[in-house]
């Protein structure tokens, strides 16, 4: 059994290979009132999928919905909601509440076995303390069932210890929380998902105690999605290995490129400063009709005139055309904004322009190592014809000549007197 | 001999029905606790010193690994909020307790033996439902060969005559069908009456303190006692290890030659 148990947890934590997990909770529909997450749940799921996300939680109903979405090797990791409660419908501080609760229920819904039927790779229940004595007893009861469904049957059971109720205070919650999550391991939690505590030292401290990995989930939404990538960061700082992020995700304006931040500071390092980078990646995108090429060339004579390259030719374009034998068979290179050059150099010498979006050399950083020119997928990244002196009074013999995207006007788009390039996509930087 | 007394004799040594045991299920209602932050790390070095230690579900997984002449696992069969002091930050409302694992979960865990609360002195209710998971659990554990030890617990506010209540508790326990029950120190007269009533049953006492843990122990031992049942409280001595060499010298009569 430990060997099945062993291998989900894998397709959860290990598809990358470094034992963590950017996942994405859209069961909200399953709990809580309709909003426009829950109405779009489809193209919202497609999204994030896209963006990269390692495991997706959902209801069972949506599960069965959406299962298609989920297929591939690439396909994230199914997580089904297996509990359901009311909580976010108590009181009446909720204005969209259409039906407000008064008391707290929170009972099994699936057995692990129609869990595994759905193809889950885990479940996730509940287990809230501080609302009273009979919801905490209900709450072990129902996960220690679980655990003992899940294990018989090697499938991984996240529990969420959730601090909610009277007995809740700002001075003990986090106390509340350190508790929930070494009573969830103790009951055999293979993984917890829980709120992020406030700060790094007592999340490392409820990490510790618990010995298993933590998901750290993003609470209500925030207008500022930089706050979601620094409390994502802080939990990794603090040894978390994931995240289970909701309404941050399902509710932003573009899930797919949020996915792909958390993804870049799960997976590849990145801080949040680098991953907000990506806000200016699509800034401004070059797109070509290679059809309505006439190979005038034009657009690379306007290249080098428009930058002072230290010298000139055509070979010190930006861009490139790959001649065909005739009109309408010439390929159009140029900067796809791919990043991977961006990724690739050691000393971060190229950057994302803070007000174009475009890539940016800091010729100062840069030692003349070529890895950006060997990797340029559509090799637009060109050595300079002279050296340059930089500010440590050292000499390169030459650097690496970039598109700059003249400064959000480009000159190729410009002067092209067929359309073939153009400008595909402006977005103004808020 | 049945497989149940094959799995007593497993924390029990048989050649002079003595035992030291330690739980350190208590996390699972009292979360982290000081010495027991990271589980594993704290209670292997202590499994060569012991008999036999009481894990809760989840932590009973991580003692892998462990060989013949290491401790034995007991696994808590029971979950509940009754521990927690009016300082904790959840003190409780009113008591629960809830079962958690039946003898086959306890099979699965590779565990020798069930250890489940008796709680004595909250509401009727929860009396009646410790009597009954102590009648399930021996019934259920009598089928599969595991066995059932009862941790006796007079802690609620009703409880007026603590060495009778013991009694009683020990009682409840033997009819239920328990194979061995852990009783708080009742003092002497007490415990003459449980090991009589017990009627060969195996009784471990869990001392008052860690400093009148060998008077206790020795006076438990003379009368007649399977030996000494510790809790948490170790983990947080400077030596863990050094109170365990001791004890266990003590009940197993272990003489250094020389």
């Amino acid at each position: 059994m430990y060997l099945g148990l062993q291998a989900r947890l894998d397709r959860l934590f290990n598809r990358q290979g470094d034992g963590r997990a950017v996942c994405v909770a859209a069961d909200h529909g399953y709990m809580s009132d309709v909003t426009p997450n829950v109405v779009n749940l489809r193209p919202i799921t497609a999204a994030v999928i896209q963006g990269g996300v390692d495991g997706i939680l959902l209801s069972p109903g949506q599960a069965m919905r959406l299962a298609p979405l989920f297929q591939g090797r690439d396909g994230p990791a199914l997580i089904l909601r297996a509990d359901w409660m009311n909580m976010p419908r108590l009181g009446t501080s909720n204005v969209a509440n259409a039906v407000p609760q008064r008391l707290l229920v929170h009972q099994k819904v699936v057995t692990a076995g129609q869990a595994l039927d759905l193809g889950a790779s885990a479940i996730t229940i509940y287990l809230f303390l501080g609302y009273n004595d009979r919801v905490e007893a209900t709450g072990i009861e129902v996960c220690a069932r679980f655990v003992a469904e899940c294990h018989q049957i090697g499938l991984p059971c996240i529990i969420e210890p959730l601090a909610y109720g009277g007995q809740v205070t700002g001075a003990n919650s986090v106390e509340i929380l350190t508790l929930g999550a070494r009573m969830a391991v103790e009951l055999g939690a293979d993984a917890l998902k829980i709120p992020y505590t406030g700060d790094v030292d007592t999340f490392r401290h409820l990490v510790d105690v618990s010995g298993v990995p933590v998901l750290v989930l993003g609470g209500a939404r925030s207008d500022n999605e930089r706050d979601a990538l620094e409390l994502f960061a802080e939990g990794l700082e603090a040894g978390a290995s994931g995240c289970l992020m909701g309404r941050n995700v399902t509710k932003s304006p573009d899930p797919k490129r949020l996915v792909e931040q958390l993804c870049g500071i799960a997976h590849k390092g990145w801080s949040v400063e680098r991953a907000m980078r990506t806000e200016e990646w699509a800034y401004l995108k070059l797109k070509a009709h290679p059809a309505k090429c006439t190979g005038c060339m034009l657009c690379v004579t306007a290249c080098v005139a428009s930058h002072d390259s230290g010298a000139y030719g055509n070979h010190l374009a930006r861009l490139r055309i790959d001649p065909g034998v005739k009109a309408g068979q010439h390929k159009v290179m140029f900067c796809t904004l791919c990043k991977k050059c961006l990724d690739v150099c050691p000393t971060a010498a190229l950057r994302w322009h803070p007000e174009n979006g475009a890539v940016e050399l800091l010729v100062d950083k840069c030692t003349a190592c070529d890895k950006c020119v060997e990797i340029c997928p559509t090799e637009v990244i060109v050595h300079s014809d002279a050296g340059i002196q930089i500010a440590t009074g050292e000499t390169l013999d030459w650097y690496p000549v970039v598109c700059d995207l003249c400064g959000g006007e480009p000159e190729c788009a410009t002067i092209c007197p067929t359309g073939a390039i153009f400008v595909d996509e402006r977005k103004e930087l808020a | 001999m049945d497989s149940k007394s094959y799995r007593l004799r497993e924390f029990i040594n048989p050649g002079d029905g003595r035992s030291l045991m330690v739980d350190a299920s208590a996390g699972l209602a009292l979360g982290p606790l000081a010495g027991l932050e990271h589980f594993a790390e704290a209670v292997k070095p202590i499994l060569p010193l012991v008999d036999g230690v009481v894990a809760s579900p989840g932590q009973a997984r991580h003692l892998t690994g462990r060989t013949r002449a290491e401790a034995a696992l007991l696994a808590r069969a029971d979950w509940t909020n009754a521990l927690r002091g009016p300082d904790f930050v959840l003190p409780p409302e009113t008591i629960s307790h809830i079962p958690l694992l039946a003898p086959s979960d306890a099979l699965d865990l590779g565990a020798s033996a069930l250890v489940l609360y008796f709680l004595l002195g909250h509401e009727e209710q929860i009396e009646a439902g410790c009597l009954r998971s102590t009648v399930q659990l021996a019934l259920q554990g009598s089928q599969v060969g595991m066995p059932l030890v009862v941790d006796v617990q007079p802690v609620g506010p009703r409880v007026v005559l603590r060495g009778k209540a013991i009694e009683l508790g020990v009682s409840y326990a033997l009819e239920g069908g328990a194979d061995g029950v852990a009783v708080p120190w009742p003092g002497r007269a007490s415990l003459e009456m449980i090991l009589k009533l017990s009627a060969g049953m195996p009784v471990w006492i869990k001392p008052t303190s860690l400093e009148a843990v060998e008077s206790e122990l020795a006076e438990a031992l003379i009368l007649g006692a399977a030996g000494l049942w510790l809790d948490e409280r170790l983990f947080s001595q400077p030596d863990p290890l050094g109170v365990l060499e001791t004890l266990r010298a003590q009940i197993h009569k272990i003489v250094s030659v020389g």
